[in-house]
């Protein structure tokens, strides 16, 4: 019974699970009770499947809602979550420890890295990552100081394709940002 | 190991191993803001005072 498992899951109870993993298949489940559509991984956990792992607060879901009469709501999210163990925190549910933020995409950008993420999987558990052209244009556009850090991580170590990101910059209207940034950061790097 | 290799060798972990780390400096994370040590800063020489236990 789908209810019964995602409680076992967000618990951890009786099962080996790691945090993230369990959290991941609790995730899945709502996607297949349909609770959530296409979801992917973003943020410093995302840029973690390229880079060096790196200390970080939470984990970010990019994720498409199912859209109920014009409405989207992460509501019915939470409340199935709270009711399996979840704590809710300030704009984060707590799963198993692990803060969890739930972003529906609010652009183009992010709708466009969910639909695109790369499937992977973790200790067996299928999920998607966004790919790191796309990690590196969101950080792009949010600018703080921590998500240029995070885009010069991408450049320096050879993670991201320069074609693409030259792509996607362009068609999301981020290529003078792009160049703002490289004549602060990347100025005098050939 | 130099800490450039190392950087390089944490990059090449799968996935799952990169985790595993996440989660062990999640625990780290967690285990210093319990004890009452954050907020006072190590890089800087550590000569900032410990700013939870005032008052």
């Amino acid at each position: 019974m789908p209810l019964g498992h995602l409680h076992g899951l967000v618990h951890n109870a009786g099962r080996e699970n790691t945090p993230v993993k369990a959290t991941l298949e609790a995730i899945n489940q709502m996607q297949t009770d349909g609770l959530i559509g296409k979801y992917a991984i973003g943020g410093a956990v995302g840029a973690t499947f390229y880079l060096e792992p790196a200390a970080t607060v939470d984990l970010d879901i990019f994720v498409m809602l199912p859209s109920a009469g014009g409405l989207l709501t992460l509501a019915p999210v939470y409340a199935y979550l709270k009711a399996h163990g979840g704590v809710e925190q300030d704009e984060y549910i707590v799963l198993d420890g692990w803060p969890v933020q739930f972003l529906p995409p609010g652009s183009d950008l992010e709708m466009e890295a969910i639909e695109k993420a790369v499937a992977t999987e973790l200790e067996g558990v299928s999920t998607r990552v966004m790919t790191p052209e796309h990690l590196a244009a969101i950080a792009l556009r949010t600018g703080r100081a921590k998500d240029h850090n995070r885009v010069l991580q991408f450049v320096e170590h050879d993670a991201i394709d320069g074609r693409k990101l030259q792509i996607i910059l362009a068609r999301h209207g981020l290529t003078s940002k792009w160049k703002q940034f490289e004549q602060k950061y990347l100025a005098g790097n050939s | 190991m130099s800490k450039p290799k190392l950087k390089a060798r944490m990059r090449s972990l799968s996935f799952d191993e990169k985790i595993k780390i996440l989660e062990k400096l999640r625990d780290r994370s967690r285990a210093i803001a319990a004890s009452g040590l954050r907020g006072k800063s190590v890089k800087d020489g550590g000569t900032k005072a410990i700013k939870k236990n005032r008052g």
